[in-house]
């Protein structure tokens, strides 16, 4: 195509583009500008992008046209061209020149007309750094791209994290900056965002855009399940699911895969129709076990799913319910127990744990199981009493096996 | 100003010596009197001088030459710069710029202080921009700079009277004495100056002739800068100079102690010379003035209003000569193309930088016998550079620059003391060898500094401007504003930053003048080499803008290659670069490891000698096998020892060498990282991150389960799975874990406490929770234990001892640690990490 493109219409096509940017900022129209930089994203670009290839001294004329936007546009000209060309490092380093510039003109608009546009701008330049980070790996280098998005999108946070307006697109930006921080494993630079937008007093968090604030929850909840904050987890995270688009399955799936294990670990078990419906199976054997009793289950779903559970990080998180299906088995024999012999129903011999679980093929010595028992009483999921010398576990004669009730463990 | 004057000093012997050894001219002896006596009286100086304050003596003393002659003025102000030209051309190692900067720096009050009145007497003096009419002005400058008091203001009064001697030397000297020595200074001290300035006085003559061929006289500042230089130090400088000639070894350490007399003396002596000036022989004013003049006249056209860009381009042609010959010729050639731009008045609008350098003569290789007779007395030196050379290939230009470093950091102080002490660490060698060979060669250090100035851009230009700096207040003001700004910027980064970015653009220009330059000046520097290479080395290719950025560095280039051959070495923290000499190389390492392997001495001593290791591996940049092993070494020893810190600097580098594919047991130390995120540092994505990380293999490794097991009783709680896996840690897991027993040991009873009723024995507490048998009870410790955590225990029928759990699960507690910490460091103690988990 670029060949049989003629350098008149080139020129056009370019001139064309830069007039409709020109007019977008001129007239305001926040949305058509921000179409207009979506660069990565916009199938507009591709004829764009040819006419660069065959005019390639569109730089000067980006900047003889508009001399007010020379800082502006010409980098942005040649992060679509390189971007086109598929040079992401390229496209990234000019791209980032033209968001310092747009920034700088953002902070002297009075009004947040342009926050759609500064939003893409921000969206676009993660994605960029995103792909060349992919591309300087590829080719053996460092990928330090996405990391100077961060500080980038921490400037525009800057700009928009202040009293007034603009104030309302800063969320956007937080979820930008989390999104980054999630993948560069540096989680604790979060802490300082959520601090700004959590402490600000002249702006209520519901008057953020609805979106925003499901990204939000989301991932303030994920960072509360690695601190096993659980009931906080999972408040942030309901509020997420609650809030989020019924129609898009993906985030839903997102969500409640952060929000299973910590419901789990509160003692709400989910259906298996949801985990078939959101695709979530590898919690269905975890729940059966939970639901069983059934340790050995336990075990091997734990380690089947290793790899993947470690990597989104709820490993630890589910291998906590351990002790829950130990109370579970408790619970179990308590209940045979009680039809057999309902007057001894709430003492359980240690040799009868024991027993079961090497029915369950797992090998345990009567201190070992005697040590758990004392520890699901210690930590309140059996209420009772061991007796060591007579190696009886004496349950409770009400309630036994409290529910949790939303306390974890 | 005190660096000023110790270039000058410098330079001055230098000068001195020189003359000394040529023997020929005959203001050669005319100066050599006169330095002695100098010296004479200099002493006695510094014995009095302390007493005033430091500065603004010297301000003063400006003033009041100004007052007494506008010329003297106009001379000091015009040899200051050139002046440090000259201490790079005298100790051809002197930093060109950082040098200069600080001259500046330090001159620049001073100038401040008289360029504010110095229109009024522009117009009379002409090109020197100071005259009497000054004195008027800047009376007012010199009482606010509270000197002490009373000799200081009435001579100066009495100066622009032109008509009082001054009393200042009273107190200090014998009168008659004094009035002879600054006679006898005074005399010869301007007709040197004025002989060497302009070639027309014929008793200069000789020195000039004898100086002919390395300096056409026309070559601008090049061959007008030492010159100045001399006379500059007769006026100023004589006195100091003497003690530096006369006892250079000996009087320089005093003089840091001393510094402020010492900077205070020279102002004086300059003042004495003034006074007597005026005093005695006032004659020598008038004719000075026309001296000055014809001076100024003479050189006016090239030296003052040349621009920079034919100075740097003038610089650029003789920093390609090979030899004085041909530097001669080029001079002269230079001067022609001077010349003739001036006639043609292109000499300001002729782009000099784009200007084509003049071919250099290559049949003047004849004329340069004496050169090459001067040369070999630096061919001793230049022997030890190269094998230097050979072993840290050094870029030829970092040499230029590494002279500069250990003066330039003293001079950042802007202090004298400093200064003398980095001249003098550079030991006599500086001072007599490099000023040995200053007759020779100097027109190669000039045009070197020369050529250097002129990478430094803005800055050279300031010190090229304040060279003649006796033409426009224009001019004036800009080096002002140019000086403060470098002034400013005279920290060590801002200065790298600057070269570099300047001489990015030069370098492929410069780059052969460069190194054949840095040739010519090899052997000069070559001692210094000898004296501490690799620091001149690694710093000076730091402070070098020439030289590459931090990022671009060859490091290979400066690994060190130990050859110390002892198996034991003490462990010190380098505060410099590395010595050869004491550092081990890798075989001598290997047995210094197998050597702490079977010592019988305590941990301090191994950590001590493995730290000593890990230096010296470090230092050479060796990361092999070895490196592994050394690091596996101390991180077990460390564990044992409980020395926490030392085992996470181990155990980070241990990651980053096995993953740079380093071979050793990574295992062993999988499971110590895991261990540790675990148990001491609790982060969970830490230890999420560092189970994702672990491979299959490593999962069946048997360290690695049993930190993953060890993980899964902690994660649960489970007390007697912890306390078996304690017992039968492979390795050091144990040790580790040793980190973890105290507090599970609390949890432990705390949940014994809550879940068994009514008691559980003490035997069996003892057994599940790792208490080591005492003999056959092993229960006296755990109750030891128990107690120092407030357990109620009691006896039950059969004798045994028993914890009452109802009782005690309300007095259980935490005992404050004593001072024994697990491992060994108070400072990371078991409880506070305990506060920060929990």
């Amino acid at each position: 195509m670029a060949a049989y493109l003629s350098m008149g219409e080139a020129h056009r096509r370019i001139a064309d583009y830069l007039s409709r940017l020109d007019d977008a900022i001129s007239q305001s129209d926040g949305a058509d500008l921000a179409s207009l930089l979506a660069i990565s994203s916009a199938p507009a670009s591709t004829p764009l992008s040819d006419a660069l290839a065959a005019f390639p001294d569109f730089p000067r004329l980006a900047s003889d046209r508009f001399p007010h936007l020379s800082d502006f546009l010409p980098p942005l000209l040649r992060a679509i061209h390189s971007h086109s060309l598929r040079r992401f490092g390229d496209a990234y380093s000019s791209f980032e020149k033209a968001a310092s510039a747009f920034l700088q003109e953002f902070r002297n608009w009075e009004t947040p007309w342009a926050m759609e546009a500064m939003h893409m701008v921000a969206l676009e330049i993660r994605l960029l750094a995103e792909k060349a980070d992919r591309e300087l790996v590829m080719s053996g280098k460092n990928p330090d791209k996405l990391q100077a998005a961060g500080s980038f999108l921490m400037k525009v946070f800057g700009a928009l994290a202040v009293k007034g307006p603009k104030r309302v697109g800063a969320l956007y930006v937080t979820c930008q900056l989390f999104k980054i921080y999630f993948r560069l494993g540096t989680v604790n630079l979060c802490r300082s965002v959520i601090r700004s937008i959590e402490t600000a007093r002249n702006f209520d968090f519901e008057d953020f855009p609805v979106k925003d604030k499901v990204t939000y929850m989301y991932y303030t909840g994920r960072l509360e399940v690695f601190n096993e904050n659980f009931l906080v987890a999972d408040q942030k995270l309901t509020y997420a699911l609650m809030h989020c688009n019924p129609q898009s399955e993906s985030n839903l799936r997102k969500i409640l895969k952060f929000l299973i294990p910590v419901k789990l670990s509160i003692g709400v078990l989910p259906r298996r129709t949801l985990l078939e419906k959101y695709n979530l199976l590898e919690y269905a054997d975890i729940v059966t076990s939970l639901r069983r009793g059934d340790l050995r289950l336990l075990k091997q779903a734990l380690d089947r799913h290793e790899d993947q559970l470690l990597k989104c990080g709820v490993y630890l998180v589910l291998e906590k319910l351990e002790l829950q299906v130990y109370r579970r088995l408790v619970k179990k024999i308590h209940i045979i127990q009680r039809e057999k012999e309902p007057s001894k129903a709430h003492q359980i011999k240690l040799e009868v744990l024991v027993k079961t679980l090497q029915w369950l093929g797992i090998t345990m010595d009567v201190d070992e199981v005697e040590c758990i028992m004392a520890c699901l009483i210690y930590k309140n999921l059996i209420k009772g009493y061991f007796a060591h010398k007579s190696k009886v576990l004496v349950l409770s004669k009400q309630d036994p096996f409290p529910k949790l009730n939303g306390k974890p463990v | 100003m005190r660096v000023i004057l110790m270039c000058l000093t410098q330079v001055h012997f230098s000068m001195a010596t020189i003359l000394q050894n040529m023997q020929t001219i005959t203001i050669t002896t005319h100066k050599q009197q006169i330095v002695v006596l100098c010296s004479k009286e200099e002493q006695t100086n510094i014995q009095t001088a302390p007493g005033y304050a430091t500065t603004n003596y010297y301000y003063q003393t400006d003033t009041r030459n100004d007052g007494s002659s506008g010329n003297n003025y106009a001379q000091s102000y015009q040899n200051y710069p050139s002046s440090d030209t000259n201490a790079a051309q005298s100790s051809s190692t002197v930093p060109a710029n950082s040098f200069s900067y600080q001259q500046q720096y330090n001159q620049w009050p001073y100038y401040y202080n008289h360029s504010v009145p110095t229109p009024a007497g522009n117009p009379v003096a002409g090109s020197s921009n100071i005259d009497n009419t000054v004195v008027n002005t800047t009376s007012g400058y010199s009482y606010p700079s509270t000197e002490p008091p009373p000799p200081g203001t009435t001579p100066w009064k009495s100066n622009s009277s032109a008509s009082v001697a001054p009393p200042v030397q009273a107190p200090s000297v014998p009168e008659p004495q004094n009035q002879y020595v600054q006679q006898a200074q005074l005399t010869p001290g301007f007709q040197n100056q004025y002989a060497y300035q302009a070639p027309g006085v014929p008793m200069s003559q000789n020195y000039y002739a004898n100086q002919a061929p390395a300096y056409p006289q026309n070559n601008m500042n090049v061959n007008q800068v030492p010159l100045n230089n001399h006379g500059d130090q007769q006026k100023s400088g004589s006195l100091t100079t003497g003690i530096f000639s006369s006892e250079n070894k000996t009087q320089i350490p005093t003089i840091p102690r001393i510094a402020p007399g010492f900077s205070m003396v020279i102002p004086k002596s300059e003042k004495k010379t003034v006074g007597a000036d005026l005093a005695k022989k006032p004659a020598y004013v008038s004719v000075s003035v026309p001296k000055n003049d014809v001076k100024a006249v003479q050189h006016g056209s090239d030296a003052r209003s040349l621009p920079f860009s034919l100075r740097n381009y003038a610089t650029r042609n003789l920093s390609r000569c090979k030899d004085e010959a041909q530097r001669a010729a080029c001079q002269s050639m230079i001067q022609q193309i001077t010349s003739k731009a001036i006639s043609n008045g292109t000499l300001l609008t002729k782009n000099w930088d784009t200007e084509p350098l003049i071919p250099l003569p290559e049949n003047l290789l004849t004329m340069t016998e004496t050169s090459s007779a001067n040369n070999s007395s630096s061919l001793p030196n230049s022997t030890p550079r190269r094998r230097l050379k050979s072993r840290w290939e050094p870029v030829p230009e970092e040499k230029v620059t590494e002279k500069v470093e250990p003066l330039a950091k003293p001079l950042m102080n802007g202090n004298t003391h400093n200064n003398l002490k980095a001249q003098n660490r550079m030991g006599d060698s500086w001072n007599l060898g490099k000023s040995l060979q200053s007759p020779h060669a100097p027109s190669n250090k000039i045009t070197h500094r020369l050529s250097k100035k002129q990478k430094m851009g803005s800055y050279s230009s300031v010190v090229q401007n304040g060279d003649n700096s006796s033409d426009s207040d224009k001019e004036k003001d800009l080096t002002k504003y140019y000086a403060n700004a470098s002034a400013l910027a005279n920290s060590p980064e801002e200065k790298k930053r600057r070269e570099h970015r300047s001489k990015r653009f030069e370098k492929s220009k410069d780059s052969s003048s460069k190194s054949r330059n840095s040739a010519v000046n090899k052997g000069a520097v070559a001692h210094i080499h000898t004296r501490r290479p690799i620091s001149a080395l690694v710093t000076g290719s730091y402070k070098d803008g020439s030289s590459l950025a931090v990022e671009d560095m060859d490091w290979d280039a400066l690994t060190v290659k130990g050859t110390c051959q002892e198996i034991e070495k003490r462990y010190l923290r380098l505060t410099s670069a590395p010595d050869p000499s004491t550092v081990r190389p890798e075989h001598v390492l290997e047995k210094a490891l197998s050597m702490v392997e079977t010592s019988q001495k305590n941990y301090l001593y191994k950590c001590d000698q493995l730290k000593s290791i890990r230096q010296d591996l470090t230092v050479q940049r060796i990361q092999n096998e070895l490196t592994v092993k050394v690091y596996e070494t101390h991180a077990r020893l460390a564990l044992q020892a409980g020395d926490l810190a030392e085992f996470n600097q181990c155990q980070s580098q241990l990651k980053r060498l096995y993953r740079e594919g380093n071979n050793g047991c990574y295992f062993e130390f999988s499971a110590y990282n895991l261990l540790c995120v675990m148990l001491h540092s609790n982060n969970k994505r830490d230890l999420l991150s560092s189970m994702a990380s672990l491979s299959k293999e490593a999962k069946q490794d048997g360290a690695v389960k049993h930190a993953l097991a060890v993980h899964a009783a902690v994660s649960s709680g489970n007390y007697v799975i912890f306390f078996k896996l304690y017992k039968q840690g492979p390795n050091l897991n144990s040790c580790l874990m040793d980190l973890y027993v105290e507090r599970m040991r609390f949890e432990a009873i705390k949940c014994m406490s809550r879940s068994y009723r009514p008691t559980v024995p003490v035997g069996y507490v003892a057994q599940v929770l790792g208490f080591l048998p005492n003999g056959d009870d092993r229960s006296e410790e755990c109750e030891i234990w128990l107690k120092a955590h407030g357990a109620v225990l009691s006896v039950d029928n059969g004798g045994e001892l028993q914890i009452d759990t109802k009782a005690s699960s309300s007095t259980l507690f935490m005992p404050e640690p004593e001072n024994a910490v697990a491992h060994g460091d108070a400072s990371l103690a078991v409880n506070d990490f305990f506060a920060r988990t929990s």
